[in-house]
């Protein structure tokens, strides 16, 4: 009787024991500190233009899977899709919380240092000139550039794209017949036919003319688009604040824009939603090669018909460099991992990749038609071209270029 | 003798001991599996989280109410999906119905109270990116900043004009097509032709208006702020607005309506095309879709997530996670099985699964070309001037003072009738309230709402008090009578009148009163009769026949949303 007793006391004692260890460590569990600064991976975040941003994410899923080590520590890459332009104005404004110059990050409060771990560690824009537009910025508010152009860190290329026309084969062969050519001009006089496309001897369903380029204000597209007529209106590679103030030119390029459908839409109109919402609101446009590429089966199913792809005679081309952030506001091991994951991108195998998206590689021992899946192989027959014909390269703008465009857009054609 | 016993029971207190604590271990787990349980599950899906949590991975979503099944079924669907983010909470979305125009309102603010949206169209988008640039722009040289962070695409619909197939024949022009300026000229040609939109606060009554506006400033693109505000322009917005039978809170509710009540309700609507799918998937009397010859517009139910520094990495996942979630093929089909286009373009709208066929009036290949949308500052003037020319109304509002509505009712009806005044924004509608208990106890004759009589109105509404039975028929018969007595048939002409008990003191009957509503609606002026069921005891039956009657709707209210019920019907006018 004694000894059940006992046995009692003790199984009863030890549950107690059991379960005030449990409750005891799950209290303590709940009562974290407000910031806790992350244990565990290297974070590296990395704002990604959108026309690389699904060939990026999917290449950073497998890099986060094969689990890449720097130092001992596993590294995680988070892609933060942002249109160039919209990533430059957050630059601009120091949204990403960049630090003066005179601070201390050892100094920082803990909340300060939570704000931190937000910080982009990398940026892949759509052009180089967007980093470097950025340096100007931090130039005068730090007196030092926050993106290298040389060294360790510098901007390097991981594809390439360049702007096209894309264009419903159906009114590509009106326009054909009608003009014996497309380019600027063309679409300039078929835009501005007060008929529409029956007096362009297209179908009278097809209501007017429309054209479709992105929205300069949320995709860099756009901007180089009107960057391209430019060159093709004044027929040379370079332009300048005066070429845009020009009134003539104003007054064309106005009547260009005008036959745009959706003068407020809020996607930067993509390929996607020329695809998504086919003849119905652009008979054409100019375009990413790769995203047209990406879409073009899409297309042909949504709306029965392939697009015509030409090469302007002018195009802007982009390169898409990774650029790494300098200051102290990441971390030496966050700014190696993103060179980790960089080189990444960069190989042989990731490379090949981008080909399926639509995107050339930079190196050039790849060829773009080496496999038969390649997008370039099976739209080469719509007038996709592995070799870009001749062609000028415009020059990259300068701010003031890109200001004054970017003004009158928005004064004249999106108000 | 050994003590053999003593050996054995020595075993067996060890056995017990090690029993007891397994045994007890089990339970402990036992207990924390079901605190744990309880302490994760989810707080209820219309509530937006209490406090910020900076690890928070529950994503508000406000979405416009043309989609709610849709949205509600793919959003049931993520959240039973329970993905996770790295650092291991689960992805939730909560859902939160707003009109597209207070989306923007509210995104204006410093706390929306979500961190996504899906409106109808990305037109909203577009005009609040506007709207925070114009607020929160530095210098002007400045890149503007956007109050849209991501966005994506999941489903699609383009507008059109949903009629029954022989009104569809009969608008059919020369060149076998019909266009928004068939419509315009049946509608002010034709006093019988009974069509209708959403206000401009939905995209579809934004297309409506707009195609007005082209109309009347004798453009097909180009519509500049000028042309909106000229007065021939307005002269001819006006004239058709005055064909409009009503403006319903929004195009599914309306839809809804036409569905049940059927051709002598209305002629045509304007719609996205997959409510014109689910009208005939339904099995109704079969609607086409017109595809207007001049263009539409696309409902293309964005997905966007708000930039602003309170969304948590971890809600941006999700939002990421939503995204991506919706495009796969799964949800991609039941979008398609449910008349949206698919966003995936590898689906098939033409195929064998699809639901947009002939057969169900819509045409996959359509539409051909689209109306050239203008910059957002022209359509807020759009939204601005379009108040000044709609088809202005008479209404009266019929309040029950019976005794049942003492207390908290009382006071949540005096909140909505204020919301509803305050809503009623023409210069040229004309207001009037009969208020009842045994007997009408009182009558405000209609009038012009100008600012002195909005605050007679309010007087009046605060001295409302609940005593007596309910004369419900007498109340509603004695605005219907000045209605007629009226005869302004060049008005909206509508009684919106709520009860919350049973008819119990009137010298009209429920027959009588029908029968002179159906009469006096054919050869006199139409009145429309909106009734509202308020709580549970309230008169379902008397309230249905009244609305039946005069082709108008029955809603039921409760004290929690019989404000809302009202601002919603303010939209009606």
């Amino acid at each position: 009787m004694k000894r059940s007793r006992t046995v009692f006391i003790a199984i009863v004692g030890i549950a107690i024991i059991i379960v005030g260890v449990a409750l005891a460590l799950r209290t303590t569990g709940r009562e974290r500190p407000l910031v806790v600064i992350p244990k565990g991976p290297i974070q590296v975040r990395i704002l990604t233009a959108l026309p690389v941003e699904p060939w990026v994410r999917q290449a950073a899923e497998r890099f986060n899977q094969e689990n890449h080590r720097l130092e001992g520590e596993r590294i995680q890459v988070e892609i933060i899709a942002t249109d160039g332009l919209t990533a430059l104005g957050k630059y601009d404004r120091n949204e990403f919380g960049a630090l003066d110059a005179d601070t201390d990050p050892a100094q920082l409060s803990p909340e300060q240092q939570q704000a931190l771990t937000r910080f982009p560690t990398a940026w892949i824009p759509d052009s180089r000139y967007l980093p470097e537009l950025a340096n100007t910025a931090y130039k005068e508010r730090l007196g030092r550039d926050v993106f290298l152009t040389d060294g360790e860190y510098r901007a390097r290329p991981v594809a390439l794209s360049l702007s096209v026309w894309g264009i419903y084969q159906s009114r590509a062969d009106v326009l054909d017949q009608t003009f014996g050519d497309i380019n600027w001009q063309v679409v300039h006089d078929a835009a501005t036919n007060k008929g529409g496309w029956p007096a362009l001897g297209g179908n009278p369903d097809w209501g007017f003319f429309k054209l479709v380029v992105p929205d300069p204000r949320k995709n860099v597209g756009g901007l180089s688009a009107m960057i391209a007529a430019a060159g093709e209106y004044y027929d040379r590679p370079s332009i300048s604040t005066a070429d845009i103030t020009n009134p003539e030119f104003q007054q064309w390029l106005g009547e260009l824009l005008a036959a745009t459908t959706d003068l407020s839409g809020a996607s930067a109109y993509t390929a996607e939603d020329f695809a998504l919402f086919g003849y119905s609101v652009g008979d054409g446009g100019l375009l990413l090669e790769s995203d047209l590429l990406n879409n073009m089966q899409g297309i042909k199913n949504r709306w029965g018909e392939a697009l015509s792809i030409r090469y302007p005679s002018y195009v802007t081309w982009f390169d898409f460099p990774m650029t790494i952030w300098i200051g102290p506001e990441t971390s030496a091991l966050q700014k190696n991992a993103a060179l980790e994951f960089e080189r990444y991108l960069l190989s042989a195998d990731t490379q090949r990749q981008a080909i399926s998206y639509g995107l050339r590689p930079v190196s050039a021992e790849i060829s773009v038609t080496d496999s038969a899946d390649s997008p370039f192989v099976q739209w080469a027959d719509q007038g996709v071209a592995a070799i870009v014909p001749r062609t000028s390269a415009m020059r990259s703008p300068d701010r003031d270029v890109l200001q004054t465009l970017l003004r009158w857009f928005e004064l004249n054609v999106a108000s | 003798m050994t003590k053999p016993s003593s050996g054995l029971s020595l075993r067996r207190v060890l056995i017990a001991v090690i029993a007891g604590i397994v045994l007890l271990c089990i339970a402990c787990i036992g207990l924390f599996a079901v605190i744990g349980a309880y302490s994760n599950r989810s707080a209820p899906s219309t509530e937006p989280p209490a406090a910020y949590d900076p690890q928070s991975a529950t994503l508000t979503l406000a979405y416009s109410p043309e989609k709610a099944e849709l949205i509600q079924e793919l959003v049931d669907a993520f959240n039973q999906s329970k993905q996770r983010t790295s650092d291991r909470r689960t992805m939730s979305v909560q859902l939160l119905e707003m009109p597209p125009d207070q989306m923007v309102q509210a995104a204006l603010g410093d706390e929306p109270g979500f961190q996504a949206l899906s409106p109808d169209a990305s037109l909203w988008l577009d005009l609040l990116d506007l709207q925070w640039a114009e607020a929160h722009r530095g210098a002007a040289d400045e890149l503007a900043p956007r109050r849209i962070a991501d966005s994506a695409r999941y489903a699609v619909s383009p507008i059109v004009i949903a009629a029954w197939p022989e009104v569809a024949q009969s608008l059919v022009g020369a060149d076998q097509r019909i266009g928004w300026a068939d419509l315009q000229a049946r509608a002010t040609s034709d006093p019988d032709f009974r069509w209708s939109h959403a206000s401009t606060s939905y995209a579809s009554g934004m297309l409506a208006t707009l195609a007005e506006f082209y109309a009347g400033a004798g453009k097909t693109r180009g519509l500049t702020a000028a042309d909106v505000t000229a007065q021939d322009t307005l002269d001819t917005v006006q004239a058709l607005e005055r064909s409009v039978s009503f403006y319903g809170d929004n195009e599914a509710v309306a839809m809804q309506f036409m569905s049940e009540k059927g051709r002598n309700f209305l002629d045509a609507l304007v719609v996205q095309e997959a409510l014109v799918v689910q009208h005939n998937l339904a099995g109704l009397d079969p609607l086409v879709a017109i595809y207007p010859r001049e263009g539409t517009l696309w409902e293309d139910h964005p997905l966007a997530l708000l930039d602003d520094p309170r969304v948590t990495d971890n809600q941006r996942r999700t939002f990421q996670a939503l995204a991506d979630f919706l495009r796969q093929p799964e949800q991609q089909a039941l979008i398609l099985a449910r008349g949206f286009r698919p966003a995936d373009l590898n689906i098939p709208i033409d195929g064998p699964d699809s639901p947009l066929t002939a057969a169900n009036g819509v045409d996959a290949r359509e539409p051909q070309t689209t109306l050239q949308m203008p910059g957002p500052s022209v359509v807020q003037v759009v939204q601005n001037v379009w108040v000044y020319t709609k088809r202005p109304s008479n209404v009266y509002l019929v309040v029950d003072t019976s005794g049942s509505m003492r207390g908290a009712k009382m006071e949540n009806v005096r909140t909505a009738l204020l919301s509803f005044i305050a809503q009623i924004q023409g210069t040229e509608d004309r207001l009037g309230m009969v208020e009842f208990s045994g007997y009408v106890t009182n009558i405000i004759p209609l009038q012009t709402i100008t600012p002195e009589y909005r605050q007679t109105l309010r007087s009046e509404i605060a001295a409302l008090d609940a005593r007596g039975d309910t004369a419900l028929l007498d109340a509603v018969r004695s605005a219907y009578v000045r209605l007629q007595q009226e005869n302004d048939s060049g008005r909206i002409n509508a009684i919106v009148a709520m009860t919350d008990g049973l008819e119990n003191a009137s010298a009209t009957s429920l027959r009588q009163l029908r029968r002179e509503i159906e009469q006096q609606n054919r050869t006199g002026v139409r009145v429309i009769l909106f009734t509202i069921a308020y709580g549970e005891d309230a008169d379902l039956d008397t309230l249905r026949t009244l609305a039946e009657a005069s082709g108008g709707q029955l809603r039921t209210g409760d004290p929690e949303t019989i404000r809302e019920l009202y601002r919603l019907l303010s939209q009606y006018f």
